[in-house]
């Protein structure tokens, strides 16, 4: 920033600094910026420019195994958000406010999913799936891995990480404001409905967001929990790479990326929005 | 008390907080219509007593009545009680109005009694033009007013207040007592609130009960309990006050420890240790010699002489005990230090306090 004095930095290693700056910058984004220049190459050929088309995006959006995993994480994605804003809600509110039997040992173990690496967690689940399936197997039904266990899997690791954002606000949430409003003749649903949910709402929402990104994004723990006709976005992308790249899923990619960008501007412009508004409570 | 059914009757409450114990067996009735200062230390219980008598804890021992009906064990909503917390608990997403509708809505109340209710009470603490406001777009002042409205909305039975004023600075807080004081006479209900601030209790109750370490100590007018402290803490703890170690000579003498002999009416048995509690105010200061024809009086030499602008305070040495005299409206430092003096104060003046 101009603003700023800068203290015992010579021209030169200034100069230098923005440059490295510069090839960092490059090494981030010139990646994306291929990706997205080539998925509006009118060849098949991935690598040799034929000209400006949509072709591919066309090509994309007709072929119907591409549409049904859309279509697939979605769904997918949709359940596990509001599976897990609900779940992760109802944990964090347990943990800031009850003491009980095994309290601490879920507290130290409900982030686990966060920190255990993506493909233990996978192969965790799908050794889960096999034993619950044989399990329940015996008893008559012949149950198989498909959508319900991705999303199953899905909404396992994205309790922590709705918890995590949620506790992170309630341990800013002031207690009296409860004690008000049940001085003020409401019941403890009233007390949630009216002034605790609305205050922890930015957390909850948040973690939602989170959520959402992290199930659209998923590929490791999708590809093991995953059966025939219920294959993620993701899960296909890379599974097709292994037959080479086409122009097509650089138009998926471009198409994924935007999406997730969109997201990302969602979330920002809704904080800002907030912090404006709080801001001008402070001027006046 | 003498009132046929008082407003809160607390009869041998207590309440321990696993080994702690935050109340211990109180008894206390305050009257309808009483403004009434529960005051201690910070510690002492008079929160805790406050929060049983709104419902938010609940007693471990004892009962609790309001108006004649038992309501320990009942929840918060199922008193008619309100409280204005001491950081006012204002809902932050809630505009002011929606602050003050809320006990209201929770309890089914529609227009038209909804929105005169909500005007009337806005007016009450003129409050009125400021409803569509949010509690961080008020002043500390303003925010009080509005906590004050959203409890006495509900038109309670009984107000609580912890520490109502403690937010505010100086000025502000000398005009909201001001302000309570006259709402109070305005809706006429009782009013509890609680408090560390002395001067606070004497200046805007009718009557104080003094807590410390879960104990009620004594209740009383503010002059009942400035004037004749029942212990050594409630005089000290009160105002500034001299404490003189003396043993009871006989109902209307005690002999204190430097071996003077003072009049002082005292209903504890001969020979029992006593403090007495000499205000700087209530005495003193005249050249040796020049003894008054009644009272009582101690010589000395000034030691040391503290100007207040408004007073003067003269710290006299008495054989072993420092006793402090203030001195108001007098021109000029008729004394100095050095000076041999004399330390007197009429009958009355001099409080026996148990130990």
């Amino acid at each position: 920033m101009s603003g700023v004095v800068e203290v015992g930095l010579g021209r030169r290693t200034r100069r230098g600094l923005a440059v490295w700056a510069w090839v960092v910058f490059a090494f981030l984004y010139v990646p994306i910026a291929v990706l997205v220049f080539f998925s509006f190459n009118a060849s098949a050929r991935v690598n040799i420019w034929g000209g400006f088309s949509l072709g591919w995006y066309g090509e994309a959006l007709r072929n119907d195994v591409i549409t049904s995993a859309i279509r697939v994480s979605l769904i997918v994605a949709l359940i596990s958000t509001v599976v897990s804003m609900v779940l992760g809600t109802a944990v964090a509110l347990a943990l800031d406010r009850y003491r009980f039997r095994g309290r601490r040992a879920l507290d130290g173990t409900v982030y686990l999913p966060i920190v255990i690496p993506d493909i233990t967690m996978a192969v965790m689940l799908l050794v889960f799936f096999a034993e619950a399936f044989k399990l329940i197997d015996s008893f008559g039904p012949r149950l198989t891995l498909g959508i319900s266990t991705v999303a199953l899997s899905h909404i396992a690791f994205n309790i922590s990480f709705v918890c995590v954002v949620v506790r992170a606000r309630l341990d800013q949430f002031d207690r009296t404001l409860e004690e008000a409003a049940r001085d003020l003749y409401a019941t403890g649903w009233q007390t949630f409905r009216r002034i605790t949910l609305p205050l922890i709402m930015p957390g909850v929402a948040a973690g939602g967001l989170l959520a959402l990104t992290l199930s659209l994004d998923d590929v490791v723990i999708s590809a093991f929990v995953t059966g025939p006709g219920s294959t993620t976005l993701p899960v296909y992308v890379f599974s097709s790479i292994r037959r080479g790249v086409t122009p097509e899923l650089n138009a998926i990619s471009t198409l994924m990326l935007t999406a997730s960008i969109a997201l990302v501007l969602g979330s920002l412009a809704l904080q800002r929005r907030r912090a404006s508004a709080s801001q001008q409570t402070q001027i006046l | 008390m003498t009132d046929p059914v008082a407003a809160v009757e607390i009869e041998g409450v207590t309440k321990r907080f696993g080994e702690v114990v935050a109340v211990d067996n109180i008894d206390l009735a305050i009257g309808d219509g009483e403004f009434f200062a529960l005051l201690g230390p910070s510690g002492c219980g008079k929160t805790t007593t406050l929060r049983m008598i709104a419902g938010l804890d609940l007693p471990t021992e004892g009962s609790l009545r309001i108006f004649g009906e038992e309501v320990g064990m009942a929840p918060p909503d199922r008193r008619p009680v309100n409280t204005v917390f001491q950081a006012y608990a204002l809902f932050p997403h809630m505009t002011v109005r929606q602050n003050i509708e809320f006990g209201l809505r929770m309890r089914g109340i529609k227009n038209p009694e909804l929105r005169q209710r909500v005007a009337e009470a806005t007016g009450m603490v003129r409050l009125a033009g400021m409803e569509e406001r949010r509690p961080d777009q008020l002043s500390g002042g303003q925010q009080q007013r509005v906590a004050l409205a959203r409890a006495l909305v509900n038109q309670p039975k009984v107000l609580l207040l912890d520490e109502p004023l403690g937010a505010l600075d100086l000025k502000l807080r000398q005009e909201m007592q001001q302000e309570l004081k006259a709402l109070q006479r305005e809706v006429g209900i009782t009013f509890v609130f609680v408090t560390h601030d002395q001067e606070e209790a004497l200046a805007m109750s009718e009557r104080i009960g003094v807590m410390s370490e879960g104990r009620l100590l004594q209740v009383g007018t503010p002059r009942e309990i400035y004037d004749r402290p029942a212990s050594r803490f409630v005089a000290d703890f009160i105002g500034r006050t001299n404490i003189l170690e003396a043993s009871v000579e006989s109902a209307s003498t005690v002999r204190l420890d430097n071996g003077a002999l003072i009049e002082a009416e005292t209903s504890t048995p001969e020979g029992s240790r006593v403090a007495v509690s000499l205000r700087p105010e209530r005495v003193r200061l005249q050249p040796r010699g020049t003894t008054a024809a009644e009272g009582s009086s101690l010589d000395g030499e000034v030691r040391d002489i503290t100007y207040l602008g408004h007073a003067v305070v003269y710290e006299v040495a008495a054989g072993p005990v420092s006793i402090e005299v203030r001195v108001e409206g007098e021109v000029g430092e008729p004394f100095a230090a050095g000076d041999e003096v004399t330390v007197a104060w009429d009958r009355g003046a001099a409080a026996v306090v148990a130990d």
